[in-house]
Order: C-alpha cells, then sequence, then structure tokens
C-alpha cells in the first residue's frame, strides 16, 4: 500500500514537473521568438538631456560614468565660450574665476587668432553638465553628455536613469552606443 | 593540492582567532573614519562651493580687484584638491576595509574548516511537528489579520481620485480656447463703468443683466482665461492693441555678455515680424524670394520644435512679388488661438497650421498690389482670421475660417494701400476691429464684417496701427495728423488732433491717461490722452521701427540699433533702463510673465531668469 | 585639401540641418590656415559581446559543475570553493549584473511590454538557473548566486530558528516577488536591483543606506545563515516552488536513512524535515475538516487581500515616472510655487502635449489598479493555501533534506555516518 501511495506521488511529481517544463519553455519561446537585442547599454540622448546635473551626483560608482564628450566638427572654436567661461566673465582668460567647469576638467589651447580648441580631461570631468548647458545656450552645442562605456558598468536598472527628470536615459544597441548630435556628418 | 598544503597545521586557531579580531577591529575604525569623511564631503560639497560663486559674483562687479582674485584661485584650488582627495580616500579607504573584512572572514572560515564535526544530539526527543505547527498557524492568522486590519482601515480611509482628475486636465486642455476671453473679463470691467459713465444710476439693472451675462461666459472660460495669461498671440498683444498684461518683464539685460539672455536661437530665414507666443511654444515666420518658412521655437529652452515650409499652395504665383529691403517677404506676424498658427506671406500664401505644424489648410488670396510689400499683421477673433487686405485693386478686409481657411466674410473698403495691422477691442458695449487706411479710420463688426463707424481723418501711405483705450482710438500717420476720436455715440468725434509729431512706421500705444507716439526718426513724445496736452518729448537719436508696448505701467520700445528703451508711462519721462540686445532689430517684443521675446535680424532672444 | 575640408563643410552643414531640432550651427566652424588637425572624438566601445557569452558559458559552466559535485561528488569543500569562485566571478568580477533575481523583473516587463527588447543575456540567466532546478534541487543557489556566496561565507555561528518563525519569515519573499513584478509589469521600477543590498560591495560603491542595510544583513548572517535568500529573495521563490517537484535532489543520506538523528542540528537554513512517525499515518477527522475550512476560505481571502490592495493602486502608481510627473503638473497648476520641480521644465521643453500625458498616466494607473487586484488575491492566496498546508502533514519515516527550502549546500552530507 505504501509503495502504491509512493508511486501515485511520483506520478504527481512527474506530471507537475512536466507542466513546469512545458512552462518555462513556453516563457523561453515566447521571448526568444520577440525581437531580442543581442547586447544593450544605456545612453544619454542629448536633445532630451537638461543638464540637471544629476549625473555626476546618481551614478553607482564614486566618479560618475557620464562624461562630457566634445564633437569637435561642431565646435565654432569660439573665444569667448559660454561653455568653458562663466557667464559674465569679462577677461577672457584661463584664471579659476573664470571657468565654469568646477573641477577644471576643460582644457583651452589656443589654434589661430581668434581661435582655441578645448578638450575635456575625462579623468577629471566628473558628468555635472554645466559646460554642455552653456554650449547649448549660447554656442553651437558641441559639448554633448554622454554615458562613457568604458567606464560604465551597465547596472540592469541605471541609477542615473531612474533619477533623470527627462527620461533622456534609454537602453541602445551595443553596437552603436553613443547618440551624439551632429557627429553622423563626417 | 590541498593536501600537499595542510590548512590544518597552518598557524593555530589562537592565531587565527587573533588575527580575525585585529582585522575586525581595523575595519569597523575604517568604516568609521570613511563615515566620517563622507559626511564631511556631503555636506561641504566642495565642488559646487557657495563661497567661491558669491566671490566671483563680487569679482564680476569689480572686475579690477586682484587681490578677490587670487583669493578665488587659492580657494577653488584647495576645493578642487579637497574633493579629489576626500576620493582618493574613500576609495583607498574602502579597499582597507574590504581586505581587512576579507581577511577576518578567511581566518574564522580557516577556524570552522578544520574544526571536526560533532554532531549534537538535541537533549529532547519529543515530537512537536503539531505543537509547532499550530504555533505557526496562530501566528500566521494573528499577525494576518493585524496586517489586513491595518490595511483595511488605510484602505478604506483612502481617496484614489487621481483618475478623475487626470480625466478633468484632459477636458480643460480640449476645451476650445477663446483667446479673446481677457478681453470679456476686461470687457466685462470697463462695461460696468461705461454703463454708470452714461446713463447714471437709474439703470443699475441693465448693469446686472449684461454683467452677469459676461460673468457666466467668464466662469466657462474661467480656466482657458488663466491659461490665455501666458499667451501672446498676435501682433502687438492680445487685439493688436499694444498692452500686454504680462508681469515681472525684465529690464535689464546684455546681449553681447549674455547677461540675464536665457537663450538665443538663430532663425533661417530674415523676416520683420515679431514673435507670438502659446504655451510653450513662439511662433515666427521668415522668407525670401524662393522660400517661406512658419518656425515653432520652444518657449523654454530656444530649440526648433519644428519648421514648416510654406510650398505647393494652389494659385501661389511662380515669382515671389517685389519689395522693398525693409518690408521684406515676411513682414506680417502670424497669429495663433492654441488651436492652429496663422501666417501670411508678401505673395499672398496663407496657411493654416495646428500646433504641431500641420497643415490644416492653406490658399492664395491673390498677389497684393503694394508697391513696398505687404505688411498688415493678421488678427484672431474668436474662429476668425482677420485679414486686412487694402492693396491697389479692391482692397478689403476678410474674415477666414481658422478650421478650414474658407471666407466668412469679406467687405470690400474703399482705401488707398496701408500697411497697418488690423486691431481688436472691445468698446464695452461691442467688439470691434479697427482699421486705418487713407482717407479714413473705420470700424467693423468682427461676427459679419458690417461697417460700425468711420471718420475722414488721415491720408497718405499709412504705417501705423491705431491705439484704443477708454473709449477713445488713436489714429496717426506721416505727413497728416494725429487724431483721438471719441467712439461711442452714433458718429464718433475727432476731440483733439496734433501735427507736431508724426509717425509712418511705429504704432502709438494708449493708456487711459497718455498716450505715447513714438516716431521713425527717434523722437517718443507723451500726450495727455483727453486733453492732448503734450507732457514731454525725448529724442532717443536712433531710428525706431518697432512698435512701443507697455508691460506693468513701463513702456518697451526697441529702437533699430537694438537698445531697449524702458520708460514708464507716466507724466514725466523716467528712464527705467536701456539695455543693449547687441544685434540690430526692427521686431516688436512679445512677453510671457517674467520674460520677454525678441527678434533681432539674425536670431531670437529669450530674456529673463 | 581645401576642396575636401569644403566639401565636409557642406556636408556637415547639412547633416546640422537634418539635427536643427538640436541645436543650429551658431558660430560657423572656421577655417584654419596654419595646418591645424582636429582632434577625433574618443568614442570607447562597451565590453564586447563575446564576454556576454563568456559570462553565459561561465554560468552553465559552474552550475553544471557544482550539480555534479553536489550530487554526485557530494563534497561540502567542494562546493565551497565554487562557491568563492561565484562569488569572485559573478560578484567582485562582473559587478553583479546581470543575476538571475533582476533578470526576473527584465522578464516580467518583456512579457507585459512587447515593444521591450530583452538582451539575450537577460533571458538566459533567468532560465538556466530554473531549469537547473527543476531537474537537480536549488544547486543554483548552493554556490553560483553571488548574493547567496556572501552570506554563505558570513554564516560562521548559526543559530537554528523556530520553525514556525522560519514558515512567517518566509511569506515575505512571495510579498516582495508580487511587488517586484508589480512594478515590472507596469514599467515603472526594478524594486529588487534598487534595494539590492549586497550590489554595493560587488561594486566598491553605493549609497549610503545601500551600504547600511548591506552591512546589517551581513552582520545578521553571522548568525541566521543567508537571511536575504531566505527571507528576502523574490527569485528564491520560483526556485522553491519548482524545486519541489525536481527530479533529483541531494540527499543526506546517500542510501537509506538509519535516523541516527545526527544531522538533526546540521542544517543552519531549517531546511531538513524530521520523521513525522506512525501516529499520522492516518489524518484525523479534525484535521481534514480544517483542510477544508481553509480551502472554503481561501478564496474569501483573496477576495478581501485584493479589494484591500485595489484601494493603494494610486500611491503604487506614483512610483512610475510618468504617473509622477502628471500629478506633478497638475499641482503646478494649482499652487503658486514659484520652484518649477526639474520633471516640469524638461517636459516643458520636451513639447510632448500634456493631455498626451494624462492619457498615458491614466492608461498606468489602470494598469496599477488591476495589478494591485492580482497582488492583493495573490497574498492572500499564498496565505490561504499556508495555513491549508499547515494541515497535511505527509507520513515519513526518514531525515529528508526539504526539497522545497534547502539550498543544496551539502552541509548535512558531511554529518550522515551513512557514507555508502
Amino acid at each position: 500500500m505504501d509503495n502504491k501511495k509512493l508511486n501515485r506521488r511520483e506520478f504527481i511529481n512527474k506530471g507537475v514537473r512536466i507542466g513546469i517544463g512545458v512552462g518555462i519553455g513556453v516563457i523561453g519561446y515566447e521571448l526568444l521568438s520577440r525581437t531580442l537585442s543581442s547586447k544593450t547599454v544605456w545612453q544619454i540622448d542629448p536633445a532630451k538631456c537638461i543638464q540637471c546635473g544629476k549625473c555626476a551626483t546618481s551614478c553607482v560608482l564614486e566618479q560618475s560614468a557620464v562624461k562630457c564628450l566634445h564633437v569637435y566638427q561642431m565646435c565654432g572654436y569660439c573665444d569667448l565660450c559660454s561653455g568653458y567661461l562663466r557667464p559674465e566673465t569679462k577677461e577672457l582668460t584661463t584664471g579659476a574665476e573664470n571657468q565654469l567647469c568646477p573641477t577644471s576638467a576643460i582644457e583651452r589651447k589656443y589654434i589661430d587668432d581668434p581661435y582655441f580648441e578645448y578638450h575635456i580631461n575625462e579623468e577629471l570631468c566628473i558628468g555635472c553638465g554645466k559646460c554642455v548647458k552653456g554650449c547649448g545656450a549660447f554656442g553651437n552645442g558641441s559639448l554633448q553628455l554622454q554615458v562613457q562605456h568604458e567606464l560604465c558598468v551597465n547596472c540592469n536598472q541605471c541609477a542615473i536613469a531612474r533619477e533623470c527628470p527627462s527620461e533622456a536615459f534609454s537602453r541602445v544597441p551595443a553596437s552603436s552606443p553613443y547618440l551624439l548630435k551632429g557627429f553622423g556628418g563626417k | 593540492m590541498f593536501k600537499k598544503f595542510d590548512l590544518k597545521n597552518f598557524g593555530t586557531d589562537q592565531l587565527w582567532n587573533r588575527i580575525a579580531l585585529v582585522s575586525g577591529i581595523f575595519a569597523l575604525l575604517v568604516c568609521v573614519l570613511l563615515i566620517g569623511n563622507y559626511i564631511q564631503v556631503k555636506k561641504a560639497d566642495p565642488i559646487n562651493m557657495k563661497v567661491i560663486n558669491s566671490l566671483v559674483e563680487r569679482l564680476h562687479k569689480d572686475p579690477s580687484d586682484v587681490k578677490l582674485r587670487e583669493e578665488i584661485r587659492t580657494l577653488d584650488l584647495l576645493s578642487r584638491k579637497a574633493y579629489f582627495t576626500s576620493k582618493w580616500q574613500i576609495r583607498t579607504g574602502g579597499y582597507f576595509v574590504l581586505a581587512a573584512i576579507a581577511l577576518m572572514v578567511i581566518s574564522l572560515q580557516i577556524i570552522s574548516y578544520r574544526k571536526t564535526i560533532v554532531p549534537q544530539l538535541s537533549p529532547e526527543n519529543d515530537d512537536n511537528t503539531m505543537a509547532y505547527r499550530n504555533k505557526t498557524r496562530v501566528f500566521i492568522v494573528t499577525g494576518g489579520s493585524l496586517i489586513l486590519a491595518t490595511a483595511l482601515i488605510f484602505a478604506i480611509l483612502a481617496t484614489n481620485e487621481l483618475k478623475e482628475k487626470f480625466a478633468v486636465q484632459e477636458i480643460n486642455e480640449e476645451t476650445p480656447i477663446e483667446n479673446n476671453s481677457d478681453l470679456i473679463t476686461q470687457a466685462a470691467d470697463s462695461l460696468v463703468l461705461e454703463i454708470i459713465d452714461t446713463t447714471g444710476t437709474s439703470n443699475i439693472t441693465i448693469k446686472h443683466t449684461v454683467a452677469s451675462a459676461f460673468t457666466n461666459n467668464d466662469s466657462v472660460n474661467e480656466k482657458s482665461a488663466a491659461s490665455s495669461k501666458d499667451n501672446f498671440p498676435t501682433f502687438r498683444g492680445p487685439g493688436g492693441n499694444g498692452i500686454a498684461k504680462q508681469k515681472n518683464i525684465p529690464i535689464s539685460w546684455d546681449g553681447s555678455t549674455g547677461d540675464n539672455i536665457r537663450w538665443k536661437t538663430a532663425i533661417p530665414l530674415p523676416g520683420y515680424n515679431s514673435p507670438i507666443i502659446w504655451g510653450n511654444k513662439i511662433f515666427v515666420t521668415g522668407a525670401n524670394t524662393a522660400k517661406r518658412e512658419v518656425y515653432c521655437i520652444n518657449r523654454n529652452t530656444g530649440a526648433m520644435i519644428w519648421t514648416v515650409v510654406v510650398e505647393n499652395i494652389p494659385n501661389s504665383p511662380g515669382q515671389a512679388p517685389k519689395v522693398i529691403a525693409e518690408t521684406g517677404h515676411a513682414a506680417p506676424t502670424a497669429a495663433t488661438d492654441g488651436i492652429g498658427v496663422y501666417a501670411i506671406f508678401s505673395n499672398g500664401d496663407i496657411i493654416g497650421l495646428d500646433m504641431d505644424g500641420k497643415k490644416l489648410w492653406a490658399e492664395n488670396l491673390g498677389v497684393p498690389g503694394n508697391h513696398y510689400g505687404h505688411s498688415s499683421s493678421l488678427m484672431i477673433f474668436k474662429d476668425l482670421v482677420i485679414v486686412q487686405y487694402d492693396q491697389k485693386t479692391s482692397p478689403k478686409l476678410m474674415a477666414l475660417s481658422t478650421k478650414t481657411g474658407k471666407t466668412v466674410w469679406s467687405t470690400n473698403r474703399d482705401v488707398k494701400i496701408s500697411w497697418a495691422s488690423p486691431v481688436i477691442v472691445n468698446t464695452g458695449k461691442r467688439t470691434e476691429i479697427i482699421l486705418a487706411a487713407e482717407p479714413f479710420v473705420a470700424s467693423y463688426n468682427p461676427a459679419d464684417g458690417k461697417e460700425l463707424w468711420k471718420i475722414d481723418c488721415i491720408s497718405g501711405e499709412v504705417g501705423p496701427s491705431v491705439a484704443y483705450a477708454n473709449g477713445m482710438v488713436f489714429s496717426v500717420n506721416d505727413y497728416s495728423k494725429l487724431a483721438a476720436i471719441k467712439i461711442g455715440a452714433d458718429q464718433p468725434t475727432v476731440l483733439w488732433e496734433n501735427t507736431d509729431y508724426l509717425s509712418d512706421i511705429p504704432s502709438p500705444v494708449a493708456t487711459d491717461k497718455y498716450l505715447i507716439l513714438s516716431t521713425s526718426y527717434g523722437l517718443t513724445v507723451c500726450y495727455d490722452a483727453v486733453t492732448g496736452e503734450k507732457y514731454w518729448e525725448k529724442e532717443f537719436g536712433n531710428n525706431v521701427y518697432a512698435s512701443p508696448i507697455i508691460a506693468e505701467g513701463k513702456v518697451y520700445l526697441m529702437d533699430k540699433t537694438g537698445i531697449m528703451h524702458i520708460f514708464k508711462a507716466d507724466k514725466e519721462y523716467v528712464s527705467l533702463g536701456e539695455p543693449k540686445l547687441g544685434e540690430p532689430s526692427v521686431c516688436t517684443p512679445a512677453f510671457t510673465n517674467g520674460f520677454i521675446y525678441l527678434r533681432g535680424d539674425k536670431n531670437l532672444y529669450s530674456i529673463g531668469k | 585639401m581645401k576642396k575636401s575640408t569644403q566639401v565636409a563643410l557642406i556636408l556637415l552643414i547639412t547633416s546640422l540641418i537634418a539635427f536643427n531640432l538640436f541645436g543650429v550651427q551658431r558660430f560657423p566652424r572656421p577655417e584654419f590656415e596654419n595646418g591645424y588637425q582636429q582632434p577625433e572624438t574618443i568614442l570607447n566601445a562597451p565590453r564586447a559581446l563575446f564576454f556576454e557569452y563568456f559570462d553565459l558559458a561561465v554560468l552553465i559552466g559552474s552550475l553544471s559543475l557544482i550539480t555534479w559535485l553536489i550530487l554526485k561528488k557530494r563534497s561540502r569543500k567542494a562546493v565551497f570553493w565554487v562557491m568563492i569562485f561565484s562569488l569572485l566571478y559573478f560578484g567582485f568580477y562582473r559587478k553583479g549584473c546581470i543575476c538571475p533575481v533582476g533578470s526576473l523583473q527584465n522578464v516580467t516587463l518583456a512579457l507585459f511590454n512587447p515593444e521591450y527588447s530583452l538582451p539575450i543575456n537577460g533571458i538566459a540567466f533567468f532560465i538556466i538557473p530554473l531549469v537547473f532546478t527543476l531537474f537537480f534541487g536549488r544547486t543554483f543557489c548552493a554556490g553560483v548566486c553571488p548574493l547567496g556566496a556572501i552570506q554563505d561565507v558570513f554564516a560562521l555561528r548559526p543559530v537554528s530558528l523556530k520553525s514556525w518563525v522560519q514558515s512567517l519569515l518566509g511569506l515575505i519573499p512571495f510579498i516582495y516577488l508580487g511587488l517586484a513584478v508589480l512594478f515590472a509589469a507596469t514599467a515603472s521600477d526594478f524594486i529588487v536591483c534598487r534595494y539590492d543590498p549586497f550590489v554595493g560591495f560587488f561594486r566598491h560603491n553605493a549609497s549610503f543606506m545601500m551600504f547600511a542595510i548591506g552591512g546589517i544583513l551581513l552582520f545578521i548572517s553571522v548568525f541566521i545563515a543567508r537571511p536575504y535568500c531566505r527571507f528576502l529573495c523574490p527569485y528564491g521563490v520560483l526556485l522553491n516552488l519548482v524545486s519541489r517537484f525536481s527530479k533529483k535532489h541531494l540527499t543526506i543520506a546517500p542510501s537509506a536513512c538509519i535516523s541516527c538523528r545526527l544531522c538533526e542540528n546540521s542544517c543552519p537554513f531549517g531546511a531538513i524535515d524530521k520523521p513525522t512517525g506512525a501516529k499520522f499515518k492516518q489524518p484525523s477527522n479534525v484535521l481534514v475538516k480544517k483542510l477544508i475550512l481553509y480551502c472554503l476560505i481561501i478564496p474569501f481571502l483573496m477576495a478581501v487581500c485584493g479589494w484591500t490592495a485595489s484601494k493603494y493602486y494610486e500611491s503604487f502608481a506614483k512610483v512610475n515616472f510618468k504617473v509622477k510627473l502628471a500629478t506633478e503638473i497638475m499641482q503646478s497648476k494649482n499652487s503658486e510655487s514659484e520652484v518649477i520641480p526639474l520633471e516640469i521644465t524638461a517636459f516643458r521643453s520636451s513639447g510632448n502635449s500634456e493631455e498626451v500625458l494624462f492619457e498615458e498616466a491614466k492608461v498606468i494607473l489602470n494598469r496599477f489598479y488591476l495589478g494591485n487586484w492580482f497582488l492583493g488575491g495573490f497574498i492572500g492566496l499564498v496565505f490561504g493555501l499556508t495555513l491549508a498546508r499547515l494541515t497535511i502533514i505527509p507520513y515519513k519515516t526518514d531525515y529528508t533534506t526539504n526539497k522545497g527550502t534547502c539550498f543544496s549546500c551539502a552541509r548535512c552530507v558531511d554529518y550522515c555516518p551513512v557514507k555508502e
């Protein structure tokens, strides 16, 4: 009798097991039959970004993986660079009192009168977006905030995306991981 | 492999215990230090120090203060050093803690690893399965019902009304917004005054009924009136009368340094029309001989939201008419009612677009016979676009449906070509469209286009539109005269006139007490609106093409070089500021609360913080 | 040279016109006469795709290895070393993402939102441990999950909890799972990732709260082994349910149990079932009556819990970005406050219509309303079934592992005197 009972239990177990197996299979098939991305990474859409400064503070890394990238093609090489200089600056020098960047991560280099090249030192850049805001408001918008993928750990849910007020973060295919604007015209 | 390196004999338990203890205490200490460091950094925020920002502000006021500059530089360097040092400290400290804890765990694991397993039997062998199960059940039932009861109480108290609220929000947005609801409100007030003025106290009942009729209308449009406060839907504001209702308009800025400039955006094609605003969208137009475009710009960021190329319009001429450079192909300002935006160009093309730039309708009204170029701006009355088409052959006033572009009514006018724009005002009794062109100033019923009155008092190539305030219409033209016309009775009468200063481009603007008249050669004069007594005159030195606008009792007058003359609309001339845009401008400003929008030769500016 | 720059410039300008939604070239790029070379914008590529497949291979490899070690070799020490490897690889090297616990939400999101594109690794990390569990029990928990591993190494002085405490606390993961599914299905938030207590240690970085919660849990796990796995982990719920029907499972004794009671206190997780003895061989009438009673109560319980939870749908929905934004916009219209939240500023500058936003927010609210009914019903069902199950006492003569809660860590194996 015990044997019978055990057999019955074994039979039920087997039935349920097959049921679960089929269930997992159905879910797997359902998901696999969708358009899948082989890999996705987080990126900022500069058109949506409002440079609120949360990228600098919300990232799980101690120094944010979001950096300011410079699209040189778009740059006007202005002497009076609204991304480099604080507003109302009278003297166009590299003095600390004139620099907009809180960590002095933008390097200004003389090219040709009256043009200057601006280079971002990524080790110093904290992704606060102050320069991006300045450049976008009065300049060409050649400075843009982007997730620097060498640094990003690609969290399942990006902590900055959660805090972003303009929903500018989204997952993009790893094959085209940057969303810089004005970069197509090579 | 493990046999060769036998953990069992590697150090004594006591040694490992001590290692664990020491590393544990070490980790704890570093942890405390790290927390301290963290709090310090959070508190001071060295990369965004208020002290530095305020010092920099002080330096901007006094750029020659070398000592202050040095101070800022030192402080900046220090704070940056502090920031990166603390980052380094936190990182290094973190590794220390990790290493110490790992060491502690390893030593404790080694101890337990080589501990021989000594199974211990529990002393009792009672089968207490049943007891435990009963206990579990009791706890689940009591705990569960406690939680459920609390949740239930709060659930009963909870109010869920977001969905309804959202639905209400949507309905509010869907209600057709009457852009003259402000006028109606205003009218209700002035009407009351008017009736008291003209009929004395015996007619209180009438006052009541009429006023309540307006109040009813008001309550329906309460929401939309509140939202249209932000708007600047036509040339020279609602109704085109040069009065802006907006508040907190800035009076200082500087285009060359960017001071107080929120954004500036280049407008691709030239045009001397002024910006108009609805909600978060600004509309301007631009055109050259080949191309005509309508632009929609984000009011907050200056980003171009859309651009519509006006093309493929039936009956549109292949070639743009000849115009002079000072008029251009896009002189008339567009108009919007929050549902659509309507624009007209030098070749007679008129287009209606919805707020997203989708074409609603478009047609050609016939190339206007106009030797300088068509420049009358569009106006809106309810669901009609009002077009003043005072051209060489068959001058007329037209009203097109905002929805379809079909002509609802058209009234022929026996006048010469004019460049003025219509003004729509509520005189208390009714709403009127007032136009000026040689030889008369005339008024029309906006509902059907019937002429209400006219008075011969103007001649020449009329450029300025009229001004209206408190039952008085003011018309002016160069080589003609300035006339103050009292309306309200069956036949309007000229109360006073003057020929000292005459304008051929800027329109006058009036309040109940004062009339402000600017001339294109840069002289501004202020009269008593009722008596015509001159209070003051002021020579600005530069030419003026833009029309003055009054906002919060301040007159905003832009001269051709881009200097905005701001002064009080008052008995005395009191200048409130002469900020420079840094770019020539001939366009009349537009306003929203706290902001002013200026169109220069190339760029559109938003000013304010 | 000159011509080519001109062409480049024209191309650039045309491309800018295409992008004029974003910005306008206010200052044209100067043409340099002194041979200036414009630097390239450096765009570092993300981690290569190959490594993602490598992760997958490591997952399958370590799962197979540990399963073999548990079921065939029956070696606790070997399991321990695999666990250390997983902790180092999936934890400290891969920094914890993506893990099966989190992938649960990705899968839910993908099932409810067809437009969400789920990476292949997301599916694989969700399904592979489930399949292994279906055949061999929770070997994934034993030593592949980095979250389990980090707690396990801290399990130094475990005390055994009373079984009723365990059952009671064991209900929490069900609620957590329900919430995680609700928030993931409505595309609102990944709460399991947000409140992951250990990922901060793996990344050497986290918010202060995350470190604090993680630290407290690790401290607790010295005395109460694997508190997160037992009393919080939502993926553990799925593994628990699947494992009950697993084909094979770790057994305490390799052959017949001799009921020596030596293993009684060996399990730090309280996952060993004692023999119930002959007195429960026949279920008593009282118990049968109770069972019937509980089964009848279940639908009622589900309805009450569902109704209660449905009343909270708005508070829950406010977690969703769109609903929060719509609420803020609505409130800002009624208030005179000058401070405009960043979200509203961003929304206004996006040029999207409020009407559409309110419409979307309403749809999400409806989803939450329905979702909360299901959540409440699910919680009610779990409570009801737990009560009902307590009345059933299976007849058992041996000491066996509880197939649901056992992590297959193989500690008990060392206590068993039966070696063949």
